[in-house]
């Protein structure tokens, strides 16, 4: 063993040479609260129509895996900005969401390929930071797309993912005026998202005043520790009114709880992500409703971001992207695929 | 013992170790012609960076599988001795005294994996199967989940630094590979190893320190997930409880395409270099040409297979 301690106290201080050491002034980023922001619905109005790309952009995308609907989706609406203008664009993505040493690969290979901009959807708020210090160090422009944040990223594009909750806690207080007990079922401890969609909809409805968070407890984002979580819950407080979810994979879970307990008239059950099982499962009346952040939107934003970024307009560091409840008397407006509708239809909201 | 399977086995391990080689070579000949960008030094060193972490687990898991066990707790003994040597980092211990304390906790997670086989008696792949649970939680827990940010400057230039244009992690396991080269053929424990994992009954016999030698195994591969974790943390300028995740599976792969045998008693450091070099340029190509990660997927299990049917097809003529 001695040698071996040696060995690596020598590699470490002898034959290693200082260098790249790098300062970042930027405050590390919070993608809810950063003052430096705007909504996505300004863009047009604040900087003009959409600059045409010059020939021959190149644009890069990589995000957490393709077994997982949301990320598909995202993809599809880089895809459909970069073929209607025309755009070389090439989307790739790790082999899990635990991949998180080889989604760094996949960035890092894409940096030394010549592109104009990168959309980074990172496994977690570190691993993807090499690459950005590599791009910005080759001067390409990096995009921080959704969901886990990237301390030192210099632009974000995403879901305020604190207004998920928010926007739920809202329909309990509008339609539950008596109030009552409520649970949050929640995504992996740790995680930004869950924790802020957590937040706002604890906050929210805290301070309505005559509702109660009796259960807050994390299900990992899967369907069956939701399921079990959610059956304990309705044990313990019979008399409860309402879930949120922070997935609706765990929606879907608390679900089938509230039905093999009886209590689908009782107990009011909420997602997030609006996944095409949950829009199903609106509109057989099984799931309240969902906050839908409109992946396929959110990846055309993106990817407009990215082409104002390049034409040297001036964004704010984030720009949120869309989101909206989703309920049965509104599930049709906004599960139409054409996406110049949605746009207006977000837009009059 | 060793006059009569000294030089077959020699000539056997060199074989395969040159046949491993022609595999990288002819998959990176064929990214070469696919892919304009390959074959430039840019990339070469990318692949060389990308394979260090998973070469320098790979390291350790082939001792230990030589010695006829396996270590899958190393992803996660690599986020404890990440995480709490990030903590010693931020707290303002000075950085090489954090380093060692941090390649301690990997050799003290490797020592209690050992106690439980060696003392313990217990299986390999049951206690490191407890240990992918334990050290996780363990990491998890004393960080709450969260990662820890803001190490300092002075540790990150250590692995974002370079000399002569090589990258420090790739110095950093080239060393630590020869270091491994000189103990299993040149050192009395290297002997050891491939004598416990060949026979164990005929080395207690023949009076190697089998205890003591399976003891080593473990410790080392401990101390090699420490090093990964070091290398990293300093590339991202964070440590995180999460780190590490399906690490021992890639190493795992690395070693057999090497030449590892999962029955023990042999092994090559060189063909364990080569075979996560062979998984990085794979990773590295098939996204050069934009092949998306489900066939990425297909391709690695392919060339793992692959190798193996070779593996068994030369050593069947070998005799």
């Amino acid at each position: 063993m001695q040698h071996f301690l040696k060995g690596a106290l020598a590699a470490s201080v002898f034959t290693l040479s200082m260098g790249m050491a790098q300062a970042q002034d930027l405050s590390p980023l919070n993608s809810d609260s950063e003052p430096d922001r705007m909504d996505w619905s300004e863009l047009e109005a604040k900087f003009g129509p959409l600059p045409a790309p010059p020939a021959g952009t190149k644009v890069g995308g990589v995000s957490k895996t393709l077994a997982n609907e949301y990320w598909r989706s995202l993809g599809q609406g880089y895809q459909n900005v970069a073929t209607a203008l025309g755009i070389e664009f090439v989307y790739q993505a790790a082999q899990s969401e635990g991949d998180q040493l080889g989604q760094l690969s996949i960035a890092e290979n894409l940096i030394s390929q010549g592109f104009n901009a990168l959309l980074f959807s990172p496994q977690t708020d570190a691993n993807l930071i090499p690459a950005v210090e590599a791009a910005a160090a080759a001067g390409i422009p990096v995009l921080n797309v959704n969901d886990a944040v990237i301390p030192s990223a210099t632009q974000y594009v995403g879901n305020v993912q604190k207004g998920n909750g928010v926007n739920v806690a809202n329909w309990f207080i509008a339609n539950r005026p008596d109030g009552g007990k409520v649970a949050v079922i929640e995504g992996q401890p740790g995680v930004y998202a869950a924790g802020q969609r957590t937040a706002g909809f604890t906050e929210t409805i805290t301070a309505a005043g005559n509702f109660e968070v009796v259960a807050s407890v994390p299900a990992n984002w899967s369907r069956e520790e939701a399921f079990n979580a959610a059956a304990t819950i309705l044990q313990q407080y019979p008399d409860l009114i309402g879930f949120y979810a922070n997935n609706d994979g765990m929606a879907l879970g608390v679900v089938e709880a509230v039905k093999a307990a009886g209590k689908q008239d009782q107990v009011a059950v909420f997602g997030t992500d609006g996944i095409s099982d949950a829009y199903a499962a609106v509109r057989s009346g099984d799931l309240t409703g969902t906050v839908d952040s409109f992946p396929v939107l959110t990846g055309e934003i993106a990817m407009e971001v990215a082409l104002r970024l390049m034409a040297g307009q001036d964004l704010p560091r984030v720009v949120a992207t869309p989101q909206a409840l989703i309920t049965k008397e509104n599930v049709e407006t906004y599960a139409t695929s054409d996406m110049a509708a949605l746009r207006a239809a977000l837009m009059a909201q | 013992m060793n006059s009569m399977t000294q030089s077959p086995l020699l000539s056997r391990i060199k074989f395969r170790e040159a046949g491993t080689l022609l595999g990288l070579i002819l998959i990176g000949a064929v990214f070469a012609w696919q892919s304009d960008t390959f074959l430039t030094t840019p990339n070469i060193i990318n692949i060389l960076q990308q394979s260090s972490i998973n070469a320098c687990i790979a390291l350790g898991m082939t001792l230990v599988i030589i010695s006829g066990g396996i270590d899958l707790s190393v992803g996660p003994v690599a986020a404890l001795s990440a995480v709490l040597g990030a903590a010693m980092l931020v707290a303002g211990v000075p950085v090489p005294l954090a380093i060692l304390g941090a390649l301690a906790v990997g050799v003290f997670c490797g020592f209690v994996n050992g106690a439980l086989i060696t003392w313990g008696g217990l299986q390999p792949f049951i206690v490191t199967l407890g240990g992918l649970s334990l050290y996780r939680a363990l990491a998890l827990i004393y960080t709450g989940g969260t990662p820890i940010f803001g190490l300092p400057d002075e540790f990150r230039a250590l692995t974002n630094g370079s000399v002569l244009g090589v990258p420090n992690p790739v110095i950093v396991v080239a060393i630590l590979a020869v270091l491994a080269w000189v103990i299993l053929n040149k050192s009395p424990l290297g002997e050891y190893f491939m004598a416990v994992g060949g026979n164990p009954e005929a080395a207690r016999i023949a009076g190697v320190p089998v205890t003591l030698t399976r003891q080593m195994a473990y410790m080392i591969s401990g101390f090699m997930a420490a090093v990964a974790a070091m290398i990293l943390i300093g590339r991202l300028g964070a440590a995180e409880p999460t780190l590490g995740t399906l690490w021992e599976l890639d190493a795992i792969a690395a070693a057999a395409i090497g030449g590892a045998s999962l029955m023990g008693g042999r092994g090559s450091i060189f063909g364990t270099l080569i075979g996560a070099i062979i998984l990085g340029t794979l990773r590295n190509g098939l996204t050069l040409m934009n092949v998306q990660a489900f066939y990425q997927l297909l391709a690695t299990g392919i060339i793992i297979i692959v190798a193996m049917l070779i593996d068994k097809l030369t050593s069947g003529k070998q005799g």
